[in-house]
Formats: C-alpha cells, sequence, structure tokens
C-alpha cells in the first residue's frame, strides 16, 4: 500500500495536478444516446457559454435492434476513444475509434452487457465491467482488454451487476462496485486477481467497518433472484443493515488513498479509505445518487441523483453539499468533469421518446450554464480534451 | 508490488527531476529466455524474464505483467508460467507496469503444434465394392488430447492398385475383384483398412421416368432398377445421376437443373433435361420436358395507414369481437407508441388509439386467439425493467393497461407469442420465459427455455399446436414440446424435440409448415443480416439473407432442402398460409411464394415467386425506402408493416384462368 501511496504522489507530481486555472476555452466530451445507438461528440466553448453537438457517430452491427451503446473511455494518448455496446447475440461488443476521425479501427467481443471502463496508464490495458442485469443475478466479470490489438486478455469474476469501472491514479488498482451484493471490489491491475473485497453497508456497523480479503470472499452466488425490484430494474441486494446500498459508481481520489461510492439505495456518496479498506465518511445525499466524479484538484466531487433529476456539487474538505441543481431532463445519468476543474458535464437520459440532453455545469459559479439536446437515453459520459 | 520494490520507488521519489530524464532516455529492456516457445498442445514452460536497466544491471523484485493475445489458446500466469491450449502461432506480452513513455515491453513468439496423432479410423468403409464403381474414404483423425483434426487431408495408398486405385480426393476406383489394403501414414502413425472388391454383378440398368412433363419447381424422383444376368435386381448396385440441360433460353442461360444421387430432381428453366444414371460402364438415361411454371399474379394497392414520423415494428391483425377488423402496429427507436387500427375497410385504414409506455422501442405486438387481449414488448425503458405490458382490447378503439410484468425480463423483450394462455416472452436475447396469463391482471412465470451452448443467442420464439420453433441466430431452429405431448413436454417442463443449424448464424425467425400432398412438414427459417449497415434517418439500407427450407420429417434427422433468396435484399419475418408464403423482404418488399408439392433447390430461380410489391412512399420516415418487416395475410388481404411507412393492405389477383 505505501508503494501505491508514493507512486500515486509521484504520478500527480509529475502530472503537475494544477490548481483551479481556467486553461481552456473549449472543452469536448463524448456521450452516448444508448436507445438511438450513437455516440455524439459535444464541443462546448465556455466564452459563449455554447454547447453543441460537434459530430454524431452511428454504434453497431444489428441496426434493427438497439444495441445500446454505454460506456465511454480515452487512451491515454487521447488518439483513440472507445465505446461499449451492451446487446449482441448475446454477449456485448467493444469498439475502438479515431479521436482524429471518428472512425472504427477495432472491436473486441466481451460478456454480457459491456459497461463502464477504463485504461490504465500502468498496465496499458482496458478494465471494462460486464454489468449483465439480464435477470438472473449470478456473479460477473471485468474484462481486460489490450486496446492496441483489440484482445481480451483476461476475465476476473467479481459480484452481481459490476458498476463503476474506475482505476486508482497510480494505474495498478482497479475498483467496481457490485450492485447486487453492495460490494466494493478491488483488483489488482498486474495480476487480475480480486484483492479486497468490502461490503458496503447503508450504515455504519462493526459489519461495514471491517474489510476482507477477497481471496476468502465466499458471497458469490448466494443472491436470490427473487429480491424486491428497485427503480432501476435490478433486484434488492441482500444483507447489511439498512436499505439496500446498491453502490453504482466507484471513483479514486486524484492524490490520497479515498475513492467514493455512490450508494444509489441508500441516498449516500461514501469515502472509502483505501489503506483502513472501510467506509471513514458519509455524505447523505438526494434520491438515487448515481455517477460521481472528483476534480481533478481533488477539492469537490459532483455526483448525479438519478431518481431526483438534479446534481450535487460537494465540497471535499468540509463534507458539504455546496449546491443542488436540477438536471434538464428526468433520469440523470453520468458525470465528468474538465481537466481544469471549472466545468462538470452531465448527462441526462429522458424518458421514452423525450431527447437526452448534456448540462454544463459551472462549478465555480455552482450553476448550469449551457445545455445541448442529444438522442434517446443519453448515458455513458466521458471527457476527452480542453483547448 | 512487493515489499523490495519500496527503496527503489523511495529513490525515484527522493531523486525525481534526475531519474525521471533517465527513464525517458533509458534503454530499459526486458531479456526472457527462452526468447521464443516451441510447444506442443498440452504442454507448459516457464519464462524467465528480467529487467536490465540502461546500465545492464538487473532491477530486482520487479513487478511484472504477462498476459497472451489469445487467452483461449494460450494461458500465461502471473509467475510467467506458459500452458499451451489450441494450435497456432501467438504471442506473449510481458510488461513493466509504469505510465507510458517509461513501460516497457517483450514479446515472446509461441507456436504450438498439434498434439501428437493417436488415432486413425477409417469410416463406414464398405464391405464390398463393385467393380467398375467408385465410392469416398472418409478418416477420422484424433490426436493425443482428444481433438478431431480437420486440418489434415491424409493421403490413402492402395497395396494393390490392379484391384482398386485411391485419387488425392479419397475417391476410391474398384478396378477388378480381390482384396485390397488401404494405407494411410500421418505423421508416422500407419492405419490399415481392407476393402474387397467383387465382381461387378449388374449387367442392364433401367432408369424410370415419373412423368414426360412437368414445371419449373417440380421435384421428380427417377428410380433405377440394375439387374444381373439373371435378370435378378441387384438391390446394392452403386448408382451415380447426371443431368444433361437444354434449356430453352439459350441466350447465355447457366446451368438449369440438379438432380441428387437419390434420385430427385428438379429444374431452375424451362426446356428439355436429359437425365442419366451409370454403374460402372452401364448407362439409361430419360428426357423430360419442363415448363415454365407460371404462377405469377397481379398485386393490387388496397389501402395505406401511414405512419411516417417513427419507424414501424411488428404488426397483429385480428378479427375482434365485435365482429370488425382490427390491427396493433408497434413503433421502433420512438415513444413507446403502439398504435390500434380499425381495418374493417382496407382502404381506409383509420387509427383508432394508441397506447404509450416507457419504452423507446416496442418491438412485438400480438393480440391472443379470442381477439380480447394484446401484449406488447418493451425495450429501452428509462427505469431499465423493461418486460411486456398486457393490454386489453375487448373495445380497440379504448384499449386499457391490464398490467406489467418485468421479472426476470430486465433485459428487454424483443418478441413474444400468445398461446394457450401463455406467453413466450424473450428475455435478454438469451432465452425465453414462459408466463401464465390465465388472469392477466397476475402474470407469472410457470417455465423457460435456454440452450446450454456457449455464447448461446435467441431471436424469436413462434408456437403451433403445442410446439415451441424458436430462432436462435447460431444454434439455429429448435423445435420443443411446450404442451403437444410429442416427447412429453409441457409448458412448466419444455422438451427439446429437435433442432437444426446453418453456417452462417443469422437465424432470425421461423414458421412450420405442413404439406399435406406430400405429407412433408418443413421449418421455414428465415435470416436476418445487414452486411452493408443500416440507414436510420436519410438513405435506404440494404439488407441481405434468404429462407431456408428445413425439412423436419423426420425430427431426428432435419435436413435444409430448399431456399427462397431474393438477390440483393434481406429478409425479415413471414407467415404461412394455403400453401402460400408471405415473406417480408426488407428492401426486397413483401414476396409471395408458391410453396406447395415438395421443395428442392432455389425457389426463387424457379419461377415459384407469385407477386411481390414495393411500398414506396415518398414522405414515409425514410422516403422511397421499402423496408417490409412483417406480412400477415387475412380475409383475402395481405396486410404488412414497412418500417419506413406504418401498415399496408395489398390484394392479389386470382391465378390465371379463375
Amino acid at each position: 500500500m505505501w508503494t501505491a501511496i508514493t507512486t500515486s504522489i509521484l504520478l500527480a507530481a509529475s502530472l503537475g495536478s494544477a490548481p483551479r486555472e481556467e486553461t481552456g476555452a473549449r472543452y469536448y466530451v463524448y456521450v452516448t444516446t444508448e436507445s438511438d445507438d450513437h455516440v455524439h461528440l459535444i464541443e462546448f466553448d465556455s466564452n459563449t457559454g455554447v454547447a453543441r453537438v460537434a459530430q454524431t457517430i452511428q454504434i453497431g452491427y444489428q441496426p434493427t435492434e438497439i444495441e445500446g451503446p454505454h460506456g465511454l473511455a480515452i487512451s491515454p494518448d487521447d488518439k483513440h476513444w472507445f465505446v461499449t455496446v451492451a446487446h449482441g447475440k448475446p454477449f456485448g461488443i467493444l469498439y475502438k475509434y479515431e479521436t482524429a476521425t471518428n472512425k472504427l479501427v477495432g472491436q473486441c467481443e466481451l460478456g454480457l452487457f459491456p459497461a463502464t471502463m477504463q485504461i490504465s496508464e500502468a498496465t496499458g490495458l482496458l478494465y471494462c465491467v460486464n454489468f449483465d442485469l439480464h435477470g438472473d443475478m449470478l456473479p460477473s466479470s471485468v474484462s481486460i482488454v489490450d486496446p492496441d490489438d483489440m484482445i481480451e486478455v483476461a476475465r476476473t469474476t467479481t459480484g452481481p451487476m459490476p458498476h463503476g469501472s474506475r482505476i486508482s491514479p497510480d494505474g495498478l488498482k482497479h475498483y467496481s462496485c457490485a450492485m447486487m451484493s453492495g460490494e466494493l471490489f478491488e483488483i489488482d491491475a498486474v495480476t487480475f486477481e480480486v484483492e479486497r473485497v468490502l461490503k458496503l453497508t447503508s450504515e455504519d456497523s462493526p459489519m461495514s467497518k471491517d474489510g476482507h480479503d477477497g481471496k476468502e470472499h465466499s458471497e458469490h452466488g448466494e443472491h436470490s433472484e427473487h429480491g424486491e425490484h428497485s427503480e432501476h430494474g435490478e433486484h434488492s441486494a441482500h444483507g447489511g443493515h439498512g436499505p439496500s446500498p446498491k453502490p453504482t459508481w466507484v471513483y479514486p481520489h486524484p492524490t490520497k488513498k479515498f475513492v467514493y461510492v455512490a450508494l444509489n439505495g441508500a441516498e449516500q456518496v461514501v469515502e472509502v479509505d483505501t489503506e483502513a479498506w472501510k467506509i471513514v465518511r458519509r455524505f447523505p445525499t438526494d434520491k438515487g445518487p448515481y455517477n460521481v466524479e472528483v476534480s481533478p484538484d481533488g477539492k469537490q466531487f459532483v455526483v448525479t441523483y438519478k431518481s431526483a433529476q438534479g446534481i450535487g456539487i460537494w465540497d471535499l474538505e468540509k463534507g458539504r453539499e455546496l449546491a443542488r441543481l436540477p438536471s434538464s431532463r428526468r433520469v440523470t445519468h453520468g458525470v465528468v468533469i474538465s481537466d481544469d476543474s471549472r466545468f462538470a458535464f452531465v448527462s441526462n437520459e429522458g424518458v421514452g421518446g423525450e431527447m437526452g440532453t448534456l448540462d454544463v455545469i459551472d462549478l465555480q459559479k455552482n450553476r448550469s450554464v449551457a445545455t445541448v439536446d442529444l438522442g434517446l437515453q443519453a448515458g455513458g459520459i466521458y471527457f476527452w480534451k480542453s483547448e | 508490488m512487493t515489499s523490495l520494490v519500496r527503496p527503489f520507488l523511495l529513490l525515484v521519489f527522493v531523486c525525481l527531476p534526475v531519474l525521471i530524464h533517465a527513464q525517458e532516455d533509458s534503454a530499459r529492456r526486458i531479456r526472457v529466455h527462452p526468447e521464443s516457445l516451441d510447444l506442443k498442445v498440452g504442454e507448459t514452460a516457464q519464462l524467465e524474464v528480467i529487467v536490465l536497466d540502461s546500465q545492464g544491471n538487473e532491477e530486482e523484485n520487479m513487478t511484472l505483467l504477462y498476459f497472451a493475445k489469445a487467452r483461449g489458446s494460450l494461458r500465461v500466469d502471473s509467475t510467467g508460467r506458459v500452458t499451451a491450449v489450441a494450435p497456432g502461432k501467438f504471442k506473449i506480452v510481458i510488461r513493466t507496469p509504469r505510465k507510458a513513455g517509461e513501460r516497457v515491453s517483450a514479446e515472446v513468439p509461441v507456436l504450438v503444434r498439434p498434439a501428437k496423432i493417436s488415432e486413425i479410423t477409417f469410416v463406414d468403409l464398405p464391405s464390398r465394392i463393385f467393380a467398375g464403381t467408385s465410392a469416398k474414404i472418409v478418416v477420422r483423425i484424433i490426436d493425443e488430447v482428444g481433438n478431431e483434426r480437420h486440418d489434415i487431408r491424409p493421403l490413402i495408398k492402395s497395396r494393390s492398385k490392379n484391384v482398386a486405385t485411391v485419387d488425392t480426393f479419397r475417391r476410391l476406383q474398384a478396378h477388378e475383384p480381390g482384396e485390397c489394403v488401404l494405407e494411410t501414414d500421418i505423421e508416422g502413425l500407419v492405419e490399415t483398412a481392407s476393402v474387397r472388391v467383387v465382381a461387378n454383378p449388374v449387367r442392364s440398368l433401367e432408369l424410370s421416368r415419373p412423368v414426360t412433363s412437368a414445371r419449373t419447381g417440380d421435384v421428380l424422383t427417377f428410380n433405377v432398377t440394375a439387374r444381373d444376368a439373371s435378370g435378378s435386381v441387384v438391390e446394392d448396385a452403386p448408382i451415380r445421376f447426371a443431368v444433361a440441360c437444354d434449356p430453352d433460353d439459350r441466350l447465355g442461360e447457366a446451368a438449369s437443373g440438379q438432380i441428387d444421387q437419390d434420385g430427385r430432381f428438379v429444374a431452375e428453366k424451362p426446356g428439355e433435361y436429359t437425365i442419366v444414371a451409370t454403374c460402372a460402364n452401364l448407362c439409361d438415361s430419360r428426357t423430360v420436358r419442363i415448363d415454365a411454371r407460371r404462377v405469377q399474379r397481379r398485386v393490387r394497392l388496397v389501402g395505406q395507414g401511414a405512419v411516417k414520423d417513427v419507424h414501424t415494428s411488428d404488426l397483429w391483425v385480428w378479427e375482434g369481437i365485435d365482429g370488425r377488423d382490427y390491427a396493433v402496429t408497434g413503433t421502433w427507436g420512438a415513444n413507446g407508441d403502439s398504435i390500434f387500427w380499425d381495418i374493417t375497410d382496407p382502404k381506409n385504414m383509420e387509427e383508432i388509439a394508441r397506447i404509450t409506455v416507457d419504452a423507446r422501442t416496442v418491438n412485438d405486438v400480438k393480440v391472443s386467439e379470442d381477439g380480447t387481449l394484446c401484449i406488447i414488448s418493451r425495450e429501452g425503458a428509462s427505469n431499465r425493467k423493461n418486460g411486456i405490458v398486457l393490454i386489453d382490447v375487448h373495445d380497440p378503439r379504448k384499449p386499457e393497461i391490464i398490467s406489467t410484468y418485468t421479472e426476470n425480463l430486465t433485459g428487454g423483450v424483443h418478441n413474444l407469442f400468445i398461446y394457450d394462455d401463455h406467453v413466450f416472452a424473450l428475455s435478454a436475447g438469451r432465452r425465453y420465459d414462459i408466463i401464465n396469463i390465465e388472469e392477466p391482471t397476475h402474470p407469472h412465470r410457470v417455465g423457460k427455455f435456454e440452450l446450454e451452448s456457449t455464447g448461446h443467442s435467441i431471436h424469436d420464439v413462434w408456437v403451433v399446436d403445442g410446439i415451441a420453433y424458436s430462432s436462435n441466430w447460431k444454434d439455429g431452429v429448435w423445435l420443443v414440446d411446450v404442451g403437444n405431448g410429442v416427447v412429453g413436454g409441457s409448458v412448466e417442463n419444455p422438451v427439446s424435440i429437435g433442432h437444426y443449424a446453418y453456417p452462417s448464424g443469422w437465424n432470425h425467425a421461423a414458421f412450420p409448415y405442413y404439406n399435406e400432398e406430400t405429407e412433408k412438414f418443413y421449418v421455414i427459417a428465415g435470416d436476418e443480416a445487414f452486411p452493408y449497415g443500416l440507414n436510420v434517418k436519410d438513405k435506404p439500407t440494404y439488407p441481405r439473407g434468404w429462407l431456408h427450407f428445413i425439412d423436419f420429417t423426420d425430427p431426428e434427422n432435419p435436413e435444409e432442402v430448399a431456399r427462397y433468396e431474393v438477390p440483393e435484399a434481406g429478409t425479415h419475418n413471414l407467415w404461412v398460409e394455403d400453401d402460400i408464403l408471405y415473406a417480408a423482404y426488407y428492401n426486397g418488399g413483401l414476396r409471395v411464394i408458391d410453396i406447395s408439392g415438395e421443395l428442392k433447390g432455389d425457389l426463387y430461380r424457379q419461377g415459384r415467386e407469385i407477386a411481390w410489391y414495393l411500398p414506396d412512399d415518398p414522405e414515409g420516415k425514410i422516403s422511397n425506402a421499402p423496408m417490409v418487416w412483417g406480412p400477415q395475410p387475412h380475409k383475402g388481404k395481405v396486410f404488412f408493416s414497412d418500417w419506413n411507412s406504418g401498415l399496408w393492405a395489398v390484394e392479389l389477383a386470382l391465378p390465371r384462368g379463375e
């Protein structure tokens, strides 16, 4: 663990994690629209306050079926972007595109409903959760892909409905949540093995304070498929105190030893100390916290409230919600923050034929400054660059 | 990372500017022993890896990342232990986990050879072969790990060349009576088998002609009687058939007839055809006259229920309990609408109601046999529950949602079918669930059917007489007893009857068809394929695929016997009524095909097509881009839905002479 922290500090120092500065006038993010099989490249001009769709790319190979582009990632060298497509025959697919041309250059079949993903700067590999919300709540997996040749090189079993695939700043740990078992998984990005599993709870208890080694974890496969339905078509998690935590996202702090987990079923974001491997702070939120991202300067986190049609901006040091903003459409989904920590970009799904949108939030003024219409069910989102 | 790495990282931290520069300019490298591997399947090897710094000194206790670029064929663990699983040329990557620029990698080429051959078997070698005839020799080759080796083309030699010889295609030609030892040598393993060539007793052949004339597409069976010198019939005489074609059209017409080695012949074009039967140097022939089939009929547009703002998906047409005729259509990539139509007057089809549910696509719509209950499928629901919605259609002008059912259907329902108070609903393209709807307010699952093959998938299910016909992409068509009882199945306990798959893996739809005249039972399996993508906004789409006719008369031995393939178009849904097939052929429009009698060969080329109709609509969702989704004949009209333009009704003129 010491080496991980040291390496984090080392990388942060070498990358020059800067205080908040206005470094860019134009910001670019990619957003998926899951129910019309498109990826949109959005350009936001902070000088004019206008966000626009710069390009729309059609995704998939089964045109008369909704294939569901869900997760996005961009390679560390910015040359390629990746999108996961949820529904195949039956397995989903990872597609690789050039950022310069938005041209398709590779693909690779993964598991059932591949979703969130990120590339490790340390290993150069892409780690993608196979979300598998297809009814039977069995343990699913994380696919590990060589993004150069688009080959799946390993698959690590985790828990039921894994989501929120994120890599530690040193690139050596992978974190994901199992929504239906309420667990946080840590995978060694080098050996591809589950290192630790933390049972997440809605309330502090002796159980919640103790982490345990993943190798001793024996709860896989014990989840009933007859749990009560929740709002996302998923089944209730079992065990633990209070309401089912249903963790939907995890995001590592850019310089510190913490990861932040959205407990969608418990209306909380929790701070997990990755050294002590336990929850150390809880942030009570609005209904349905879904995605969370910590600003690159490490001072704030922004969380989407999926069930409340809102966005929360939190001060990390004070543990206080600075602002709670309405989102422009129902079913608020993903959030990313610009590299200068100045703006947050939030995707909103909408319902039925309602167009999904992207909202741009000014994190200095804590208000929404732009909205752009996209397609049906805007979901996956990834920040590309500012210039 | 091991604790031994800590001093190194601490040093890096303290001397950051110097070391980073040094690393960027460094010639750090990975040295691997051995530099390449040559293994046989099942063998293992250990890679010894060291990392050298720019001065060539070994960096100790480096954590290393290993992976193979074909993990199904070659495995490597985190210690560098390699296991060969399948033959081929592969690479193992070894990498130091550092950020780009500081990371060093090495690749180890690995050649995996197949395991040693352990078993060679001559398969179904005939006990005797008549002199002057030939037979195909089949050899099965198994290696030490139990894999059957299809990559080897064994050379088979005859030790008695005067008795028999074997060519490079492993076809044995029997020359004169005697014992012949066949020998094959594969990688040093030799296997032999004996064949007895006997004198050919056949002295005469008589080819019988079933008719003197027929039509294109008619299947004619030619029989041959072989007799010996005493006039007795030689039952096991090997007969080879051939056909000489003399088509009427000589303007570059290609081969236009075919005959199987069981004597079944079919012609695609009018002309004279001479069937030739041979046995050794004996032969007989007969000529038949084939005329054009002449089944074409005019088709007339009756009406259109236009849907121009969104894409239209499936349809269902039924007679309501008030005696009027109704239809329901789904919508695709839109607002979750189902549209109800009064089609009593097909010239003036009237939209009478809409039901909107939380979905983006209502792909399938079905109505119960008694015309009171409609069930629609949901995909793209905002809460991701999807599932199905049950709608009361006692009065289709006032449809009312009775209930929704989502349990285990959260991944989306693409297709469904109602049969005998149960709905068969696809779950996330993996299986179908069987849901009891005797009480539509309380649907509940009573059974399910799911294949066990790796990567299995399903697209559609159709139920007739207690047998479910599911379409399972690469796993093909599956017939399952869900209440028929032929193999003891029920809705609670579905039991497989038989299945058939074809190489393309495009199986998308299936429809059963029993031909009373021939007593043959076919399942018509439809493809869906988009090799050229789909244009959902502004241009036509060019799908591909065809209809496969699978003879399931013996469900344990299904045989694909015919096809209907419109060039440069692609199939979707289909329907059969009174020996007529109605096929939605996407960009090829609606196709109507005569499937009477025995089926064999390419029905399109045989002139069995009765009619076609292209639903052009300049104001369609995509203008003038026919994309026919599904057909359904009803009371003398043919209704069909079109993806770009809504609901249509056409009418066929009477056959010639009627």
